[in-house]
């Protein structure tokens, strides 16, 4: 099964609420698609057993057979390929690879050269389950291909695994990407009104994409009622509560995953993943 | 004139970069806001806008498959490099990034590439000056054009207007919706907080800034909740020189505010003042 936890809003907990469920949960593994800004390894990371790199394409010309046609320019919809008086410019950052230049060539002048776009890494965690997480290379425009990797990792495991999916902030391409596929998905909010309003748009995102959710309210007590209301009105099933504290806050701040040295917590996590296991049933 | 444009990220979410921006629009004079963070925007709450004109945003072409037309021979599909049409020919419109392949190599001409409009755009105004902010539709791609034209909008109406300052709210993370927010501003400011996320991802948002050789200055929020990490901020910053523009200490007051859709820096005059923020607002222009 594929769980994946976002937020709309960030700084919500959506890391926190991973890596809790990641030791809490036996047989699971985490992922990380936030590649912009990956974090959870700092909670759950241990022993680097393995280090991908991720790759994108872009065009090369070969100025001998190229005719200065324009045909490459015209097609391209990114600004990515230009064909100025005496040769053709590529702009590497701009091209989505989407393969159309070479298409459009009657000269077969184009071909495409890779080039490392970010990293796929794999770690032991000091609690047993796998952490796979991405990053993106500083400067990069888009982390959705190390996202569609991350995406196939998942698959290969969630036929006897449970996988929960740490995804980016907001409800742009990369958090569709991120929560593509999955089983079930939590949004992690908290009681703000920034917060509802994030999560307001994320819970379209999931309707229009037919995936089931419910919400963990983080920080509770720290804002108003909002949240309660627009749950209610909307029949949103409130997973579970996880309270404002200032000691949560400072595990957090160190890197801790809070249910480990608060112990009391952990049932609250076991709890909202039986119950997530018997909404999956029942549907 | 050259117009002082701020733009205020923070790589990881959640650090205050809204409420601080909220916090220093009414004391910037000569003012057009602009809310870049199109997938989550929030500036709107505190600013109370009375919106004046809505526009569909057109960020790009989509594929339109005509079934009429189709003949299943399965070249769209085999060519699209992001997966958005699947082997029986349906698109799934949020995965098409809009290249037009499918329409070239369709023998059919069962494809087309028509309009599609990604989010609103809305030009508002408040009682601090005007506002442009926009709305992504969940899921689509482009964002980082949408971002693109929040600034654009915000710097023709600050020309026309003969306004100083633009400020602009950006979003999380460091790729194309932030990069489009910070390309060609005066003055950045980097909203981080006292935690080993909130470090580890101001390195890298710091990284993505000296790309572009952007002017950077750091606000650390919350900073007492880990002195232990807010030393290594400020170690972070004295090696890198990387001016520390404000610590604001952790209180409810600010969260109270925000909760009563207010302005904190507002309604809490008195606790700013205290914290040197009008020595910080006076560094911004």
């Amino acid at each position: 099964m594929k769980i994946a936890i976002l937020s709309g809003k960030g700084g919500t907990g959506k890391t926190t609420v991973t890596s809790n469920f990641a030791i809490n949960i036996e047989n699971s593994i985490a992922i990380d698609s936030d590649v912009e800004e990956p974090n959870l390894h700092l909670f759950l990371g241990g022993q680097k057993t393995d280090t991908e790199s991720v790759f994108t394409s872009y065009p090369t010309i070969d100025k001998d057979l190229c005719t200065n046609c324009g045909k490459c320019g015209d097609f391209c919809n990114y600004n990515a390929i230009i064909p100025a008086k005496n040769q053709v410019i590529v702009f590497k950052e701009s091209c989505h690879d989407c393969g159309g230049c070479k298409l459009v060539c009657p000269t077969g002048a184009i071909t495409y050269e890779k080039r490392e776009i970010g990293k796929i890494i794999k770690d032991k965690t000091s609690f047993g389950g796998d952490l796979f997480y991405g990053i993106l290379d500083i400067g990069e425009m888009s982390g959705v291909k190390i996202i569609n990797n991350l995406t196939e990792i998942s698959n290969s495991y969630s036929s006897n695994k449970t996988v929960f999916i740490d995804s980016p902030p907001g409800t742009s391409c990369s958090t569709v990407a991120a929560v593509e596929e999955v089983d079930y998905a939590i949004i992690v909010s908290e009681p703000t009104p920034f917060g509802v309003s994030d999560m307001k748009m994320v819970v379209d995102m999931l309707q229009e994409m037919k995936i089931p959710f419910g919400i963990i309210i983080n920080k509770a007590g720290l804002g108003d009622n909002e949240i309660y209301e627009y749950c209610k009105d909307k029949k949103v099933e409130i997973l579970g509560e996880i309270p404002f504290d200032k000691e949560i806050a400072k595990l957090y701040a160190d890197g801790k995953i809070f249910s480990s040295s608060l112990p009391k917590y952990q049932k609250l996590f076991k709890d909202i993943y039986k119950k997530i296991v018997d909404r999956r049933r029942a549907l | 004139m050259k117009i002082n444009e701020i733009v205020v990220i923070s790589g990881k979410g959640g650090t205050g970069k809204t409420t601080l921006t909220a916090s220093i629009i009414p004391y910037l004079e000569d003012l057009v806001v602009g809310d870049c963070d199109v997938d989550a925007p929030d500036l709107d709450i505190l600013l109370d806008p009375k919106i004046q004109t809505t526009e569909k945003f057109i960020g790009l072409k989509k594929a339109i498959i005509h079934k009429e037309k189709c003949t299943n021979c399965g070249l769209c599909h085999t060519h699209c490099k992001f997966s958005a049409i699947s082997e029986d020919i349906v698109l799934t419109t949020s995965k098409c990034e809009g290249c037009g392949v499918c329409e070239f190599v369709c023998p059919s001409e069962a494809i087309t590439m028509e309009d599609a409009v990604v989010g609103d755009l809305y030009h508002s105004t408040t009682t601090f000056g005007d506002f442009i902010h926009a709305k992504l539709i969940p899921g689509e791609e482009t964002s980082g054009k949408l971002v693109a034209e929040v600034r654009k909008r915000a710097k023709k109406l600050a020309l026309e207007k003969d306004k100083k300052n633009i400020i602009v709210d950006g979003s999380p993370g460091i790729a194309c919706n932030v990069i489009s927010s910070i390309t060609g501003a005066s003055k950045v400011i980097l909203v981080t907080e006292p935690t080993f996320s909130g470090i580890h991802d101001l390195k890298r948002i710091y990284e993505l800034c000296q790309k572009f050789n952007l002017k950077t200055q750091v606000v650390i929020n919350k900073y007492d909740l880990s002195p232990t990490h807010s030393e290594l901020i400020e170690e972070f910053c004295r090696e890198n020189s990387i001016p520390i523009g404000l610590k604001i200490p952790f209180t409810k007051k600010i969260v109270q505010s925000v909760v009563k859709k207010k302005i904190p820096s507002l309604e809490e005059k008195e606790f700013f003042k205290e914290i040197g923020f009008f020595d910080f607002i006076n560094t911004l222009t």
